[in-house]
Order: structure tokens, then sequence, then C-alpha cells
């Protein structure tokens, strides 16, 4: 597990520095995704120390956001006051992307590719 | 040291370090964890939900500022960073679904992400929100961890982003079914891939719980999502009108 932590956290890294340099409007982490994912890709395989940290990370993704999560304490009377419009939006919201996904998907069909 | 700490210097001592803010975090959350096993993983029952009731809870009784809790579950905090590179490996797994489908699916999670921003955006701004809650409803759809980076550098509340993510995942999970059967989705690749699109994490697990295809393709639409967000969110914010 050790030799996978370090390697996610030195391509993190790698992302973090490629963001402060070259790329400052895209997350450090997601830059690192992304060479991690051409790594991947070039290796044609993932190591078994770095699935057994991703495996971890994804089963409690949720853990890591708890603590700004939290933070929502703090704007409280804003969301009170403003209850409807959230709630509106974020139910229309949803409803519309499901809804245009699948429309978009169901008209590019699956009958072009040999299903 | 020999002479018994009164009960105020131990407390001192202990909302002096970051242990407490980490046990309650953990403890917040193995409570959330526990009881969304319990409930055969109801989406209500989200893990993240409870844990922020619990933490808030205790902060309000223990007279603890938020910041304070803050500086201390920050090391909690920190590992977004670290979790948001190791998605590249589901990615990668996911990446043998596209084969055959690269069109329609890349279309597909297009036309949702700019679904879900202005969709967002616009009933926000219609009923009157502010300019925080609308622009932390810009990358809602995008899995937390990632949504918040992006809110952060667009100069948005990473707080209300995540909140926003949550729910989204917990409305997308519970929502899915009926929007799809409505539509007459039946096959489980598209069904899933929508469902990622929209709910990201919370409506990925939700559909693997329904249909192992469906959790698949949900699972890469969430990544896809994610990169795709984080590479467009931040060119396309100058034409987003968050007012």
């Amino acid at each position: 597990m050790i030799p996978g932590l370090v390697q996610i956290l030195l391509w993190q890294g790698a992302g973090e520095i490629v963001s402060h340099f070259v790329l400052p409007h895209i997350p450090g982490p997601v830059i690192g995704l992304v060479l991690l994912l051409g790594f991947l890709a070039a290796r044609d395989h993932v190591p078994d120390s770095m699935a057994l940290v991703s495996d971890a990370f994804s089963q409690h993704l949720g853990l890591l956001f708890v603590p700004a999560a939290t933070g929502v304490i703090l704007f409280l009377p804003q969301l009170r006051q403003h209850a409807w419009a959230v709630i509106l939006a974020l139910l229309g919201s949803v409803v519309l992307t499901i809804a245009v996904t699948a429309l978009v998907l169901r008209f590019t069909g699956p009958g072009g590719d040999g299903e | 040291m020999n002479n018994r700490l009164p009960i105020q210097e131990i407390w001192v001592y202990l909302s002096g370090s970051p242990l407490l803010a980490l046990i309650l975090t953990l403890t917040a959350y193995q409570i959330g964890y526990a009881l969304y096993m319990r409930s055969q993983r109801n989406p209500l029952v989200n893990p993240v939900a409870i844990a922020v009731l619990l933490v808030a809870v205790c902060l309000e009784l223990l007279d603890m500022p938020y910041a304070k809790y803050f500086e201390g579950a920050q090391f909690v905090h920190f590992l977004l960073g670290t979790a948001t590179v190791s998605l590249a490996i589901p990615i990668y797994r996911g990446l043998s679904g596209l084969k055959g489908r690269v069109f329609p699916l890349l279309l597909a999670l297009v036309a949702g992400g700019l679904t879900s921003i202005f969709s967002a955006v616009g009933i926000a701004h219609w009923f009157g929100a502010d300019q925080a809650i609308v622009g932390a409803m810009v990358s809602k759809s995008v899995t937390a961890p990632i949504a918040m980076g992006v809110a952060e550098r667009l100069g948005y509340s990473p707080t209300l982003t995540a909140v926003f993510a949550v729910v989204t995942g917990i409305l997308g999970a519970i929502l899915a079914r009926f929007v799809l059967d409505g539509l007459g989705l039946k096959i489980w690749w598209q069904r899933g891939f929508a469902i990622g699109v929209a709910a990201h994490g919370i409506g990925t697990s939700r559909a693997f719980s329904v249909h192992p295809e469906a959790g698949t393709y949900a699972s890469l639409a969430m990544g896809l999502h994610g990169i795709l967000g984080a590479v467009a969110i931040p060119m396309l914010a100058g034409y987003i009108p968050t007012f």
C-alpha cells in the first residue's frame, strides 16, 4: 500500500507543479489525475499497491469532504433566506441533467455500435 | 506528573490540538457510514450528511468555532487532493467501456454537463438567490473533491459547493429511476451513464447497487465529468452569468 501511496503523492506533486507554472486555472490534483491516467494507459495495468490505495479512497471519499461541508453552519442564515431558490435549483437541475444525458444517449443510440 | 489535572485543563489541552477535531470527524463519519450500511445503502441515509449534522451539533454543544474545528480537521481535508489523483485508477478501469461508444458518451457528457450548470445557475438566479449561492451551483454536478477545487479557483465557496454536490447526489440517486423510467430508457449502460453525469459518486454507488453494468458506466461518467468539469468550467466561467 505504501509504494502506491508514494506514487500517487508524487503524481499529485507533479500536478501541482504543472498547475502552478503552466495551467494555473486547473487544480493541481486534476492535472495529477490526468498525468497518472496517461501513465496507466502507457503501462497498460494498475500496480496492486496503487489499486489498494485507490479503492480505500473511493470507498470513503465522503469522509474527506466532511470538514469543508460542515462549514455550512456559517451559511445557514443565507441558505434559509434563499431556501426555495436552492431547493428548486438543485432539484430542477438534477432532473434536467439526467433527462438530457439520457435523451442524447437514446438518440445517438446503441444501434450504431453493434449492440 | 502526579498532580491530577482539573477537567478544564484537560479540555484546554484537547481543544488546542488537532486530535479533538479528528476524533469528531471520524467518529461522526463512522456513525453515518454504519447507519448507511444498516439501511442497505439507502441514498437518503447519506453518511456525509449525517456526519456533517453530528459534527455541527457537537460544535454547537462544545461552543467551538468552526474555524478552530477546521484547523484540526484540515488533515482530513488535505487528503481530498490525493483522493482526486487516485480517481485515475477507476477511470482507467472504466475506459474499456468507451470502446465503440466514444461519440454518444462524450456528446451525452457535454450536453449533460452544460445542462447541469445552466439549469442550476438559471433557476437559482430566477428565484433571487445571491451570488455566493449561484456561484456554488456551477460545479455541483462534478464529483465533490474536484468541484471544490474548481470552485476555489473561481472564487466561489468550496463549502457551499460541497453541500450542493452532496444534496445533488442524494436527489439524483433517488430520482434517477423515475426520470429514466419516464423517458423509457431501458438499457443499463445508458441509465448508469446518465446517473453518473448528474449525480457523481452518490449516484454511482446507487447505480452499482442496482446493476453492475450501470455502476461501471456511472463511474466512468463521474470520472469523465470530473476531468471535463475541471478543464472546461474555468474556460466557461466568463460566459456563465453568476451576477
